[in-house]
């Protein structure tokens, strides 16, 4: 029988910890949340030398403090779990501040090994580690590795073996010299072995963060000996007195003593570094003005190429506007969502005739080629949206451009309650909402988490950005016209995302400070496409595996509303005999507000509930004509009634999956109805508007 | 003694006090931001000011930057 192991890894943020996950596991893995969190949880499986590995990522912490959720969940991992090998990741380019995790890890665990990570880096920028005199004064195994190469990974994995099985033990636990704290750590170690609690904790362990004033081990304490917990208070504030200043800051700069000590003995650094591109980068990254607009103008880059890839926008506007028609029309043709949609235009008319020829044509044909291959269809459109959304994350984290782009849009956001880091949502919003609602778990600061996933899916995102070119197209003939109208819709919805974030902060949560922001800048270094690719493909994974089977039986669902009414099932496309065309017919007094007093838009609207997309779908098979320009044009659409449409398209309502999203990631219910109220009110609002004001000044 | 927040780019500082509450002040320590430390101002204008201490650099927002008291070196 092959005999099974768990290793988790520890690491700060930017030290490469998830790189070397993915590396060790292939990327190979599952993800999930740890229990009770939106905290993603990866883990994946190995072998070697015929052991089977099951390796756990824990959250980026910069300590095992357990100051917020990521610090507890990776603590009580080791205590309750006890993996059999713990890994931390330290970066060998700055090892006086890295090493802080595995010191503390070290102090806690005892089957720990040490991976310096990224010394093809160190040695570039001349520096020389002693990994021999490391492992010597740590007592664990020291492995160099490059995950990014996979320089050492295989060593590193005969190390993880060997202190699993026990041939590596170290012969006592780290210990630091905590100076004039030692005589109470030793007092309070003394009192909890005898008493025999916190037996999960090694007791000297126990006892210096029970000075430092951990509150969780001391609330722990608390609950099984109320007498020792108050006697520990009182040495705790003795210990105050007497030493005259604060026992953590004692314990904290121990440690950081501790790791200047080993680094001095352990590192040399032969040559000095030169000015690097990373200063003169940041020269014009984190200067106020420049900054701001160097930011934005890579974001915008980076969305022209992903939307053209993906849509055909914004290069088919600008060719046709040349002059380039027949160009313009193959980009669109040939854009990632035009393959996609011709592929699955495709596979439904072949299965459709195919089936025809063996004689079904009722319902069940259209089941399966309009409600299955349809949903499928949607569900795989995501699909390239997200990855690119993800790509562009994960590119934008990896080179370390997103901290800086944080930095420099801090203080526009400040304004509105939110810091810098309600910037890398709303960037990713205009990539795919899920995307955007997802990443707000990257913000540490919760009530700024959860107003972040409320509002950024008001940022168009592509799927809705092709609704909005279909719309534009029809209604105007000039594409000047048509992208004045898109561009007005994208800097209209930014200004709403920072205006309800603002209202949200003020009226619902009632705060309106903005959260401190508190952030590394690891130096720039070009994007490794491994690395991101890992990223997005777990990410999109994850996706489709949670949202999947939603959309599909939605999909399905509004397929039955299309396709069935009282008179049982509607052959030949007779929409408007349907239950949908029912319900659209009594929301028309609603859709009558904005200016578009029509059952079709009030179907199209509830088909675009599932995805967006969906709108333009119904306006086809309404009209019988493919071509959705076309069938807009033919249901009569005007200008202001395009403006209206396009307006109430974006903000009526966040699609399915974005739904979903909001869910998994709010966790209240009570916050996702008031985000969809929010955004109803918004479309109505901003649609009505319009409408009015048009009618007012004698546009209609 | 004057706030972090006051040194202009390219000046130096060691840090004194940390003025900002318990569980702060526990989150700065543990990224270095110990008192004794040297810190270097990187850039500092409108928005977070940018340090370098340990050999990292951080952005850290302006009311924290304004309640770190440092000695100019």
């Amino acid at each position: 029988m092959v005999r099974e192991i768990l290793v988790a890894i520890a690491g700060s943020p930017n030290v490469g910890k998830s790189t070397l996950f993915n590396r060790i596991t292939g990327g190979d893995v599952h993800v999930a949340n740890w229990p009770g969190v939106t905290l993603t949880r990866t883990e994946g499986y190995i072998e070697h030398h015929n052991v089977k590995i099951k390796v756990v990522d824990l959250p980026g912490t910069y300590s095992f403090s357990a100051q917020d959720i990521g610090e507890l969940i990776a603590r009580e991992f080791l205590v309750k779990e006890k993996p059999d090998v713990l890994v931390v990741v330290v970066d060998a380019t700055s090892l006086e501040k890295s090493l802080y995790l595995a010191v503390m890890a070290m102090e806690l665990y005892d089957r720990v090994v040490v991976a310096v990570n990224m010394i093809d880096a160190a040695s570039k920028r001349g520096l020389h580690i002693d990994f021999q005199g490391l492992k010597s004064r740590l007592g664990v195994p020291v492995v160099p590795i490059s995950a990014l190469k996979g320089i050492g990974v295989g060593v590193l994995l005969d190390r993880i073996l060997e202190v699993a099985e026990g041939k590596t033990i170290r012969r006592e636990s780290l210990k630091i010299d905590y100076d004039g704290l030692e005589p109470y750590i030793y007092e309070i170690a003394r009192h909890l072995r005898i008493k025999g609690a916190l037996k999960d904790y090694p007791p000297r362990w126990a006892a210096i963060r029970l000075l430092e004033g951990d509150d969780k081990i001391f609330e722990e304490l608390k609950k099984v000996d109320q007498d020792l917990a108050d006697y520990v208070r009182s040495v705790r504030e003795r210990a105050e007195i007497e030493l005259g200043e604060d026992p953590e800051k004692i314990a904290i700069g121990s440690r950081y003593m501790f790791i200047d000590d080993l680094v001095k003995s352990c590192v040399a650094r032969v040559r000095l570094a030169t000015p690097s591109l990373s200063e003169r980068l940041d020269k014009v990254m984190l200067h106020p003005i420049f900054g701001p607009i160097a930011a934005t103008f890579v974001i915008l880059a980076t969305f022209f190429l992903i939307f053209a890839v993906n849509t055909g926008f914004p290069l088919n506007i600008i060719l046709e506007h040349l002059g380039y028609g027949e160009l313009a029309g193959l980009v669109e043709e040939y854009s990632l969502s035009g393959v996609l949609g011709l592929m699955f235009d495709w596979l439904s008319t072949t299965v459709g005739g195919w089936m025809n020829s063996l004689g079904y044509n009722g319902w069940l044909t259209s089941l399966i080629t309009e409600g299955l291959i349809g949903s499928l269809g949607t569900l795989i459109s995501f699909v390239p949206l997200l990855l690119m959304a993800y790509i562009f994350l994960g590119a934008m984290q990896d080179s370390g451009l997103f901290p800086r782009a944080a930095v420099a849009y801090d203080n526009l956001f400040r304004r509105f309650g939110l810091s810098g880091r309600a910037f890398f949502p709303a960037a990713l919003g205009m990539g795919c909402s899920v995307a955007a609602v997802v990443s707000t778990r990257g913000i540490d600061d919760d009530r700024e988490r959860m107003v972040t996933a409320m509002t950024s899916p008001l940022i168009p995102c592509q799927a809705r950005l092709l609704v909005l070119l279909t719309i534009a197209s029809a209604a105007f003939a000039n594409p000047l016209h048509q992208s004045i109208l898109t561009v007005s819709i994208y800097i209209l919805s930014f200004i709403l995302y920072l205006l309800t974030s603002k209202l949200l902060n003020k009226y619902l949560f009632k705060v309106e400070h903005a959260p401190d922001l508190l952030m590394e800048l690891p130096p720039y270094h070009r994007p490794s496409l491994r690395v991101i690719w890992w990223y997005a493909r777990s990410n999109t994974e994850h996706f489709l595996r949670r949202a999947g089977l939603l959309i599909l039986g939605l999909g399905i669902a509004t397929w039955y509303l299309l396709n069935f009414g009282p008179s049982g099932f509607l052959s030949n496309g007779n929409i408007a005999g349907s239950y949908a065309a029912m319900l659209g017919r009594l929301l028309v007094p609603i859709t009558g507000l904005i200016g578009l007093p029509d059952w079709r838009y009030a179907l199209a609207f509830e088909v675009g509930f599932v995805a967006k997309e969906g709108l333009l779908i119904t306006f086809s098979s309404i009209a019988g004509v493919p071509d959705p320009i076309e069938a807009l044009k033919s249901i009569g659409i005007t200008p202001v009634k395009a403006i209206s449409l396009a307006l109430a398209m974006n903000y009526y309502v966040p699609c399915l999956a974005t739904v979903a999203a909001l869910f998994t990631e709010l966790r209240i219910g009570k916050y996702v109805i008031i985000t969809i109220l929010m955004e109803l009110g918004l479309a109505l609002i901003t649609a009505s508007l319009v409408y009015w004001s048009a009618l007012f000044l004698g546009f209609i | 003694m004057i706030p972090l927040a006051f040194l202009m780019p390219g000046q130096r500082g060691r840090i004194v006090t940390l003025d900002v509450g318990r569980g702060k002040a526990r989150r700065l320590m543990e990224m270095g931001l110990l008192p004794g430390e040297f810190v270097e101002v990187i850039s500092n204008s409108v928005g977070p000011v940018v340090i370098r201490v340990r050999g990292m650099m951080l952005a850290i927002g302006r009311n924290v930057a304004s309640r770190i008291w440092v000695e100019v070196t």
